[in-house]
């Protein structure tokens, strides 16, 4: 009887008291918001930086982009996203007043540096036939890797994206550490008035496991009707 | 659609099953709880340590000089451990996880500019009060916010479970608050630095936080003023487990005798530059 | 219709063509035959440039196509080029692995270049497969729908590389009869191949290539019964003996 008084008392001050229910619903908002457009963003970037370094092999015009590109890859993947997110904020999107904003740029933009790794591997895992096959139709570079070797290659890497999509859904937990109310600064606030950790907590990580078992779900379901269409 | 719903129930299930299980430590430490909460103190007893939470994030209160947590209340934890003939452990955390590092004795006590409220009190007992704390807000100099009125429809940044974070956030979401509908919106931050450079920066209009650090920070940036928050006054506090009498005794008498002799106000003198 | 002068091709350290010089006329079927590793795959794709020669050049109708300044794009449209793999688009159904190419390169609209489409898939009797996807068809479809993707592009001259060697044994004699139909057409054709019995019956001339030579060049009767050279005699003893 006990437990169960303490259950509904903990569940009332962390949800109810104050609305703080409203508090949680606005910081998966943000939280699913913010990692869907990263997400986007992220694709974009990626896809951009695949396609400028697995043509810069035949392309010197491109020589100096591909090292940008690297330059890139390789700072963003060698600094913690945190670090990033303060820099963006406090230094280089000073002037942008939307924090919201400074996230999914940030947050993009470390995206990018994943999926072009995802990218190149999808476009590299397209067969080298299949480039020789528009070739030899007379279509240029360019015309074979948009009709031919992309599509294919978006094909291989759908399931990576979805990854990152989750994948995102968890990192931008840190967000916080400016001033937005995603889900975890949510949970933050509410243990900051209750002064109890524990249910809090247990209901952010009960959050994100929903969000991430039902975006999985959706995943292999897509992943299906994907592979149902070209069974090779 | 039914094997999320089940899905869903276990987890709910699981989660109700781990709540209960807390409960029932809470109230009555099952075994090995208990074996290892002797432990732990038998261990501290013998290391002779007084271990103190706090968030070095707050100046002058605490703050890193160097690698080294600083500040009033680590002057004042000093006092309390010589006098108990303890050495002082000073460890730094989240401002919110202090309370709960205290419930589950991982420290003797926590003092971080801590005001003393009756929802913290459900949960721990505070010492004497040591400070009495005024709210400040912090703005531009030419701009005109100097009470309630005037944060009306303003961005107001606060440091997460502060005062300042409490008094604003409820003014601002209870219908009953002064600012509530008003257009205003409360930023949290992780500390009043952060706020204060955003308040710089032009994102937000206002800073409420405590007195002491809210003069640091006008004082370290030319162009931000301070003026007294009207009678949002608060009391600091030093918290420990609920019951550990021994320790709130002795540092009541500590507290007692270093406000008797003036030393709290001399400690805030020094730390604040 | 190709002439092909001293051509040289090297990956590395290993020279893979040594001195290649060839002409290939209109109406020409050329076999080429030769033991594997012999270079027979790179000159036919030096032919169309997927390989680009070490040295030497390659004239196409008059062009020279390994001048850096021919737009070899332009020069493969009116070059077929048919793959061991077949290399059939996956993404694409049937009828629009045929017609992309045609309709990206603005040659036909897309009304024009599917119609042709379909009196191609009809001619090799898979008109019902347009809206299939390769990978619902089998082997030999595949190949005979490559073939057609190739024509549909109205070439001048066909390479076949190796096509009938991917296939289950079942399939190869439908995707040689579709070869033989083109070249009872007029077609120009140039063929890897280790089948003989097609060799023998549509090729009006053999090169048999070893070692990135070629050894020996002549009319299928003479080379079959009558081989001039050492290697081709070895070559052709343990082919036939095999059959």
């Amino acid at each position: 009887m006990t437990k169960l008084e303490n259950f509904i008392n903990s569940f009332n001050k962390t949800f109810i008291v104050e609305g703080r229910y409203k508090l949680f619903a606005s910081g998966i908002s943000n939280t699913v918001f913010i990692a869907f457009f990263a997400t986007l963003m992220g694709i974009a970037i990626g896809i951009f930086i695949a396609l400028v370094k697995t043509n810069a092999k035949d392309n010197r015009k491109l020589f100096i982009l591909d090292k940008i590109c690297s330059l890139y890859v390789t700072v963003i993947r060698g600094t913690p996203v945190v670090v990033q997110l303060l820099i963006m904020y406090y230094v280089i999107f000073v002037n942008i007043d939307n924090s919201i904003l400074v996230a999914i740029l940030t947050f993009g933009i470390n995206s990018g540096a994943y999926v072009s790794e995802i990218a190149r591997a999808g476009i590299d895992s397209v067969d080298k036939g299949q480039i020789e096959a528009g070739m030899s139709l007379g279509l240029d570079r360019k015309k074979t890797m948009i009709y031919i070797i992309f599509p294919q290659a978006l094909k291989n890497i759908l399931p990576a994206l979805g990854n990152e999509f989750i994948a995102l859904l968890k990192e931008t937990s840190v967000a916080g550490y400016v001033p937005i109310i995603d889900l975890t600064k949510a949970g933050d606030i509410v243990r900051s008035r209750t002064w109890e950790p524990f249910f809090p907590l247990y209901s952010v990580a009960l959050f994100y496991l929903v969000m991430v078992v039902g975006l999985t779900a959706v995943q292999k379901r897509l992943e299906r009707r994907l592979s149902e269409s070209d069974r090779n | 659609m039914k094997k999320v719903l089940s899905l869903l129930l276990i987890m709910t299930m699981i989660f109700a099953l781990t709540t209960g299980c807390s409960s029932k430590t809470d109230e009555q430490p099952a075994e090995n709880t208990t074996n290892q909460d002797t432990a732990a103190q038998a261990e501290k007893e013998e290391d002779n340590t007084l271990v103190m939470y706090t968030n070095a994030e707050f100046p002058p209160f605490e703050y890193f000089e160097g690698e080294k947590i600083v500040g009033v209340d680590v002057d004042i934890a000093n006092e309390i451990a010589k006098d108990m003939g303890k050495e002082l452990v000073v460890e730094h955390i989240d401002f919110s996880s202090i309370i709960p590092a205290v419930l589950n004795d991982k420290a003797d006590f926590g003092a971080a500019g801590m005001t003393i409220t009756a929802e913290r009190q459900e949960q721990v007992d505070f010492s004497i009060s040591y400070v009495e704390s005024i709210q400040h807000i912090i703005s531009k100099k030419d701009a005109e916010i100097l009470d309630m009125e005037g944060l009306k429809g303003k961005k107001i940044g606060v440091q997460l479970g502060t005062t300042g974070d409490l008094a604003i956030s409820d003014a601002v979401n209870l219908p009953e608050g002064d600012l509530y509908n008003s257009g205003a919106e409360v930023k949290t931050y992780k500390n009043a630095l952060e706020a204060s450079q955003d308040l710089l920066a032009g994102r937000i209009d206002a800073v409420v936080i405590d007195k002491l650090p809210a003069e640091e920070i006008v004082n370290g940036n030319e162009g931000l003023k301070t003026v007294v928050f009207g009678d949002i006054s608060e009391a600091y506090g030093i918290c420990v487990k609920k019951g550990n009498e021994e320790l709130l005794n002795s540092i009541n008498s500590t507290l007692q005798r270093l406000l008797d002799e003036g030393k709290i106000a001399e400690f805030i003198e020094n730390h604040s530059k | 219709m190709i002439e092909i002068k001293n051509i040289k091709k090297s990956f590395g350290k290993n020279e893979v063509l040594k001195n290649i010089n060839t002409e290939i006329k209109k109406g020409d079927k050329v076999v080429i035959i030769g033991p594997s590793g012999s270079g027979k795959s790179t000159l036919l794709r030096c032919m169309n440039l997927l390989e680009t020669p070490t040295s030497g050049s390659i004239i196409f109708q008059g062009d020279n196509i390994t001048d850096k300044k021919s737009d070899i794009n332009r020069i493969r449209q009116r070059m077929g080029m048919v793959f061991q793999h077949f290399n059939l688009f996956p993404h694409l159904t049937v009828m629009e692995n045929i017609t992309l190419a045609p309709v990206k390169l603005n040659l036909q609209t897309k009304e024009e270049a599917e119609e042709n489409a379909l009196k191609l898939l009809e001619r090799i009797g898979l008109g019902d497969k347009k809206d299939e996807y390769p990978s619902m068809l089998s082997g030999g479809q595949k190949q005979r729908i490559a073939i057609v993707r190739s024509l549909a592009m109205k070439p001048e001259i066909m390479l076949f590389d190796e096509p009938t060697s991917a296939l289950d044994p079942e399939m190869i004699g439908e995707v040689l009869k579709l070869m033989k139909d083109l070249a009872e057409d007029g077609m120009t054709m140039v063929v890897v191949t280790h089948e003989m019995g097609f060799a023998k019956s549509v090729a009006n001339r053999i090169l048999f290539m070893d070692e990135g030579q070629i050894l020996e060049e002549n009319n299928p009767q003479d080379f079959f019964s009558n081989p001039v050279h050492e290697r081709s005699k070895e070559f052709l003893s343990k082919i036939l003996y095999n059959i």
